[in-house]
């Protein structure tokens, strides 16, 4: 049997001009700034209608219909701001330079944000181990600029991410499951 | 591996701003960039000197380097540029042409480093090959800067820089090009990957894409430094580490009178020649001249007859 191949986009959504520097001063550093958790206004759907209108900007109505096929949001993290999005093989770069054009998420969110595509990969397990190599990398890097506990915020915000992340491995493993079924039907 | 380069960031006198912008690059994971400052169309100052200071009022990422460079808008080709003593005060020094006789003098004759051209407007003529080659062969390298296709608000500029990005890579064949984002904001910068996709989607290769943020913008970046710094721009003396410790100088001092006569006899040979090669290790000491080597030559002849 023939199966539709794909590729997965491991993306990270970072913020480098964030709203609250100015409220909360410098307390919290740069690296958490830019990782910055992304508001729950913005949700998959939401996503993919930006990436839709991404492609239909600069690629018009080909694109939209060459790439737009099999494009799927398949996995969202507003804690850690990453996603994994699933286009079709041939035309994945037309997707990526979608990604790259955005500088605002959209209406109710309206913040300006740069979507930075970590890894392309073919089939979504090794995008999944990607995400969670990710997150422990940041929480490594953090704990390690920050050398002991001073910063209060810092050390909740890390817990909190930790425990997130069984959680978060759950929910993989769920969606990988759900994704085998799929192909299998294709 | 060459690190990932953007030699285009405009310095701002907004230090909270800047030290934003170079956080995130290093955060995005470029390892060189130069902070660009572009001198008003028209006539340059008096004073030349940097705006740009030298340690940066804040803290910048240990893993980034920094350097300096300028901006000049050639709008007259007979005007003097004082590219000397510019060269004095940065580390890179771009030439932005604005017509066609000026774009023609900054590609065969301008000692400039990079050609960054204003790829949001129009140009009335098709660039051509012979007039890039040359610069290209030079070593000059000529700049896409990509932020204004991502930032801009205008449509038709958005069109025409990628118009004018497509054109170039054709006419290049994608050689000498580098690119770099000139972001008026941290909003217009993209993690390198990002652009190496966007380099391809336009026409060049990935591999070729890749060159434009490593190998191309390393070897201006060096070609500078060489200029300023080496002999003529060829020789240049580097630090080779310390010199092997002093224990063994001891020694020879210990052994004198052992150590003299089988140089003497034996060893003659290959004392000097020795003597012959110039130590590199030693930064004051002066590569030997042809008329010295040549008498060196003469005696060692002699001393064989």
């Amino acid at each position: 049997m023939v199966r539709v191949k794909n590729r997965y986009l491991v993306v990270n959504f970072l913020y480098p001009a964030s709203s609250t520097a100015s409220k909360s001063g410098d307390a919290t550093p740069e690296l958490l700034q830019f990782h910055a958790p992304t508001p729950d206004a913005f949700h998959t759907g939401i996503l993919l209608r930006v990436v839709r209108e991404g492609v239909a900007e600069l690629f018009g109505d080909y694109g939209t219909s060459m790439a737009g096929a099999g494009l799927k949001v398949n996995y969202w993290s507003p804690a850690t701001s990453t996603a994994i999005i699933r286009c079709p093989r041939e035309h994945y770069e037309m997707i990526w330079a979608a990604l790259t054009f955005i500088t605002k998420l959209p209406k109710p969110v309206d913040i300006p944000v740069i979507v930075q595509v970590v890894r392309v990969s073919g089939t979504i397990r090794k995008a999944e181990e990607e995400v969670i190599r990710r997150a422990k990398q940041i929480i490594c890097r953090v704990k390690t600029t920050d050398a002991g506990g001073k910063n209060p915020i810092v050390d909740s915000i890390a817990k909190s991410v930790e425990k997130r992340r069984d959680a978060e491995n759950a929910v993989l493993a769920q969606i990988d499951e759900a994704d085998e079924s799929e192909s299998e039907s294709d | 591996m060459a690190g990932f380069h953007d030699l285009n960031v405009p310095w701002t006198k907004d230090t909270k701003e800047l030290q934003r912008t170079v956080a995130f690059l290093d955060e995005l994971g470029y390892d060189v960039v130069a902070l660009t400052y572009t001198y008003p169309a028209g006539r340059l100052p008096a004073d030349l000197a940097s705006p740009v200071p030298h340690p940066l009022p804040f803290p910048t990422p240990s893993r980034l380097r920094l350097l300096r460079r300028c901006n000049i808008f050639l709008t007259d080709s007979a005007s003097n540029f004082r590219i000397p003593q510019l060269q004095q005060h940065y580390d890179l020094i771009a030439a932005r042409p604005t017509d066609e006789r000026t774009l023609q003098q900054a590609c065969q004759s301008l000692d400039v480093d990079i050609i960054s051209l204003d790829l949001t407007q129009k140009f009335e003529k098709h660039f051509k090959y012979p007039m890039l080659g040359t610069a290209v062969s030079r070593g000059i390298k000529i700049e896409l800067c990509y932020s204004q296709a991502i930032l801009s608000s205008d449509p038709t500029a958005k069109r025409n820089l990628i118009s004018n990005a497509v054109q170039l890579i054709r006419v290049t064949r994608g050689r000498g090009l580098m690119f770099s984002s000139e972001a008026k904001s941290v909003l217009g910068v993209r993690a390198p990957s990002d652009v190496i996709n966007l380099a391809s989607v336009w026409g060049l290769g990935a591999e070729r894409g890749k060159d434009g943020l490593t190998k191309e913008p390393r070897s201006v970046v060096e070609f500078a430094r060489l200029k300023r710094q080496s002999f003529k721009g060829i020789v240049d003396v580097v630090y080779g580490g310390e010199k092997p410790p002093a224990p063994e100088v001891e020694k020879e001092k210990q052994t004198p009178k052992d150590q003299t006569n089988p140089l003497k006899d034996q060893k003659r040979k290959a004392r000097e020649s020795m003597e012959g090669t110039p130590v590199s290790q030693s930064g004051e000491e002066k590569p030997i001249s042809k008329r010295q080597m040549k008498r060196n030559k003469k005696a060692k002849t002699g001393a064989e007859q």
